[in-house]
C-alpha cells in the first residue's frame, strides 16, 4: 500500500516517526517533491484567496500526490500536544479543508485525531482507528508506533545539538553526518519561525543557510529543550493557545535575556494569525530590553534581493554594534 | 470606578448590566472612521479587524474618562480569546493606566474569576446581582425579538428608513429599564410601534430570504459591517442573523442543558463538513448555512474578517456546501480596507440572482 505524505507544516517536525512508522507496518511511503514555484502556484489556484502561505502550499503538495498513485494521504488533525492548548484553527480543520474544498481528495485522507499530552505522539491510541481503514492490527500499530517513537527521539536528541530540523532529518533516516560550518563566527542570531516556514526554502529562502555564509550561528526554537521553554512562560498571565506559537514565544523571550544572542529575526509568512499577536509582544519586549529584533514577513511574493539585503543589513548591523562595544571596553 | 467595555451590537444591555450593579457607565461611542483609525494605527498590523476596532472603541472610551474595562476571555483556540491581554498590553505602552477585568472560563482559574466577580459586584447584596442578571436577560431576550422581527419588516417598508428609525427609539427607550416588569411594559410598547409601520403587502411566494452568517463581531456589530441588514433590507430581502447576543447568552453562559439546545441543534449540521470545533464560529457558520438551505432561505452572506483563523476554513468548504445544498453564498471579508461600494455592488449583483433563481424556480 502507497501512503502519500506532503512535504509541508509539520512534515519538518514527525516526518522520522510517520516514515518509520508507516514503513514498519509494510507501507510504501511515498514524499511530495520539494515546493516549487508550480506546485505552489497550483496550491494558490485550489486555495481561498485570504489563507496563509503554509495552507496554500499544503493544498499543491496535496494536489501532486493526488495525481500520482498514492493510496491513501496522511493528513493527521492536530489538535493538541499540552493540556489546554491547541494547534491554529487551520491546523484542526485542515482535513475537512482539504476534503471539501481539493477534488477527489474526499476519500483519500487518513486523519487521526491527534491530541496528546506531550510532543511524543506516538501514543497508539491514536491510530487505532486508521489501523482499522488500513486493514492492520492494533498490535501492527502498537510495534511500528515503537520504531517510530524511538527514530524520532533520536531526532529530537540530534535536533538539540545545534543541528536543524533537516540536518537531524539526514541524520536519523539516511545516517548523513551534516557538514560543519566553515566560516569563522562571529555572531550568535535567534531565528524565530515556524518549521514550515523556516526550512521551506521557497518560503524562507533558504534563510538558515545564507545567516550561516555570513558568519552567524543561528539558534533556532527545536534545538532548545522543551521543559525549558515551557518555564520560560511561567512568568505570563495567560499563555497562548497555540503550543508551536507558545515554543516561539518561549524562544523569543529566552533570546531576549540570553547574553550570548545578539540579535533575533522573526520570519513569518503573510496572513499568519498567531504570529501578529507574538510579533506585537516581542517588539514591545525587544525594544524595552535593548535587543535588536527584525520581522521577515514572507509571502508568494517575496524576492529574493529583498531578503538577502535585509539580513545582510541586520547582520552588519549587530555586527558593528559588537565590535565598537569590544573597542571601548 | 467608572467602568466601560467592548462596543458589540446592543451594546445597552451591557450598559444595563453594569449600571444595575450600581457603576458608573462610560458607554463607548458608537465606532466611526476614527475609531477605525485609532485602532488600526495601534494594533498589530496583520491582527484581525475586531481586536482594531474594539482597540479603537476602548481608547474612544478612555479619553470620555474611563478607568476600567469589562470584557469577556476566551479558552481559543482563535485569536479571539487573546484579546483581552494583547490590549492590555498595547494601552500600557501607550501610557495609558487602565484595568481590564477580562472574564475567561471560570474553570481556568476559579480563585481569580471569583475575584473578578467580586470586583464587578461592587459589594451589592447578591439579591441584587440576581436581579441585575434576570432583568438584563430578558431584555436581551426582548431586544433580540424585536431586531428580528425589524430584520423581516425592513424589506417592505413603504418610507425607507421607518424600521431603523423604530429602532433608534427602541434601544433607547430601554435605556430606562430599572425592572423586569419595566422590559415587559417596554417591550409591549416597542411591539405596537412597529405595527404602526406601513408595509407593502408581498405574497409569500415574491418573499426572499437572507441568512447572514459569520464571526460574531462582524456579523452583530452594524457600524463596521456596513450595515448589512439595513443594506440588504432595502434592497428587498428578509434578513435573519445567525448571532444574536441571547443566543450567545443561552450557549455560553446559561447553565442547564435545555438552553444549548438550539446551538447543539446547528452543531450537528456542521458536523458533515467540519468534525471538530476549531474555534470562533467555524462550525456554527456551516451549520448555519445547512439550517437556512434546509428551512427554504434563498441565500447566504458570509462575513469574516479579513484572514479570520476559523472563518478560512469555513470559507474554504462553503463552496461544496453551496452545490450540496443548492443555496447561493455570498462571502465578504471585512477590514479597515473593505469599500462601501465594492460591498454593495457585490451584494446587488448577489441579490440579482437570487431573483432570478427564484423567478426560474417558481416558473
Amino acid at each position: 500500500m502507497k501512503i502519500g505524505i506532503p512535504r509541508a507544516l509539520l512534515y519538518y517536525y514527525y516526518y522520522p516517526l510517520w516514515k518509520t512508522f508507516f514503513e514498519t507496518l509494510g507501507c510504501e511511503v511515498i514524499i511530495s517533491g520539494k515546493t516549487t514555484i508550480d506546485l505552489l502556484d497550483k496550491g494558490i489556484k485550489a486555495s481561498v484567496s485570504d489563507i496563509c502561505v503554509p495552507i496554500k502550499i499544503l493544498n499543491g503538495h496535496v494536489l501532486e500526490l493526488l495525481e500520482s498513485d498514492v493510496d491513501y494521504i496522511f493528513l493527521p488533525r492536530m489538535m493538541s500536544i499540552r493540556k489546554g492548548e491547541f494547534f491554529c484553527p487551520k491546523f484542526m480543520g485542515l482535513p475537512d479543508m482539504v476534503r471539501h474544498s481539493l477534488p477527489g481528495a474526499k476519500d483519500k485522507i487518513l486523519f487521526p485525531n491527534i491530541s496528546s499530552l506531550s510532543d511524543d505522539i506516538s501514543d497508539d491510541k491514536l491510530y487505532y482507528d486508521m489501523g482499522q481503514r488500513l486493514g492492520v492490527t492494533d498490535k501492527n500499530i502498537k510495534e511500528s508506533l515503537k520504531e517510530g517513537r524511538k527514530v524520532w527521539n533520536e531526532f529530537r536528541r540530534f535536533s538539540k545539538e545545534d543541528y536543524t530540523a533537516l540536518e537531524a532529518m539526514d541524520y536519523v533516516l539516511e545516517g548523513k553526518l551534516p557538514e560543519k560550518q566553515v566560516e569563522d563566527i562571529n555572531i550568535t542570531i535567534g531565528l524565530m519561525g515556524y518549521v514550515y516556514d523556516v526550512y521551506d526554502d521557497l518560503v524562507s529562502m533558504g534563510i538558515v543557510d545564507r545567516l550561516r555564509k555570513m558568519g552567524v550561528k543561528v539558534i533556532t526554537f527545536e534545538m532548545m529543550d522543551e521543559v525549558m521553554l515551557d518555564r520560560e512562560l511561567d512568568s505570563m498571565k495567560k499563555r497562548l493557545f497555540w503550543t508551536f506559537s507558545n515554543k516561539l514565544l518561549a524562544a523569543g523571550y529566552k533570546f531576549l535575556k540570553d547574553e550570548s544572542i545578539d540579535g533575533i529575526i522573526h520570519v513569518t509568512a503573510f496572513g499568519c494569525g498567531p504570529d501578529s499577536l507574538i510579533g506585537k509582544l516581542m517588539e514591545i519586549d525587544s525594544e524595552k530590553l535593548g535587543k535588536p529584533f527584525m520581522t521577515i514577513r514572507v509571502d508568494e511574493h517575496t524576492g529574493e534581493n529583498h531578503l538577502q539585503t535585509r539580513i545582510e543589513a541586520f547582520v552588519d548591523m549587530i555586527y558593528r554594534k559588537k565590535s565598537k562595544y569590544i573597542k571601548e571596553a | 470606578m467608572k467602568v466601560s467595555f467592548p462596543y458589540m451590537g446592543t451594546t445597552v444591555i451591557y450598559k444595563k448590566l453594569l449600571e444595575l450593579l450600581g457603576h458608573e457607565v462610560i458607554e463607548p461611542p458608537e465606532p466611526t472612521q476614527r475609531t477605525i483609525d485609532l485602532g488600526v494605527k495601534y494594533s498589530p498590523e496583520f491582527a484581525c479587524f475586531p481586536l482594531k476596532v474594539v482597540l479603537g472603541s476602548y481608547i474612544e472610551a478612555l479619553e470620555i474618562g474611563a478607568e476600567t474595562l469589562v470584557t469577556s476571555g476566551g479558552h481559543g483556540p482563535c485569536r479571539a480569546g487573546f484579546y483581552g491581554e494583547t490590549h492590555k498590553k498595547i494601552l500600557e505602552n501607550m501610557g495609558y493606566d487602565v484595568d481590564i477585568i477580562v472574564f475567561d472560563g471560570y474553570k481556568r482559574d476559579i480563585m481569580g474569576t471569583i475575584k473578578k466577580v467580586l470586583r464587578v459586584k461592587n459589594g451589592k447584596p447578591w439579591r441584587t446581582v440576581w436581579k441585575a442578571i434576570k432583568t438584563v436577560y430578558a431584555m436581551a431576550k426582548a431586544l433580540d425579538g424585536i431586531e428580528k422581527r425589524i430584520g423581516q419588516m425592513r424589506a417592505y417598508e413603504i418610507h425607507r428608513g421607518d424600521c431603523t428609525k423604530a429602532w433608534q427609539k427602541i434601544k433607547k427607550s430601554f435605556d430606562d429599564v430599572k425592572t423586569i416588569e419595566d422590559v415587559e411594559r417596554i417591550e409591549k410598547e416597542s411591539h405596537i410601534l412597529l405595527d404602526e409601520i406601513a408595509l407593502r403587502d408581498v405574497p409569500d411566494s415574491d418573499r426572499l430570504r437572507i441568512g447572514i452568517v459569520g464571526e460574531i463581531y462582524v456579523v452583530m456589530e452594524q457600524s463596521i459591517n456596513l450595515r448589512i441588514e439595513e443594506t440588504l433590507g432595502s434592497l428587498g430581502a428578509e434578513v435573519e442573523r445567525s448571532q444574536y447576543i441571547s443566543e450567545w447568552i443561552d450557549f455560553n453562559l446559561k447553565p442547564g442543558a435545555s438552553a444549548k439546545e438550539h446551538e447543539l441543534y446547528i452543531l450537528k449540521k456542521g458536523e458533515k463538513y467540519i468534525q471538530e470545533i476549531i474555534g470562533g464560529h467555524a462550525k456554527q457558520t456551516v451549520g448555519h448555512i445547512v439550517d437556512y438551505a434546509e428551512r427554504g432561505f434563498d441565500g447566504v452572506v458570509h462575513l469574516m474578517p479579513f484572514a479570520c483563523l476559523p472563518e478560512l476554513v469555513s470559507q474554504s468548504i462553503i463552496p461544496t456546501i453551496s452545490k450540496d445544498y443548492n443555496i447561493p453564498v455570498i462571502t465578504l471579508p471585512i477590514d479597515e480596507q473593505t469599500g462601501a461600494a465594492n460591498v454593495l455592488t457585490r451584494l446587488e449583483a448577489f441579490m440579482d440572482l437570487i431573483r432570478n433563481n427564484k423567478k426560474t424556480k417558481t416558473a
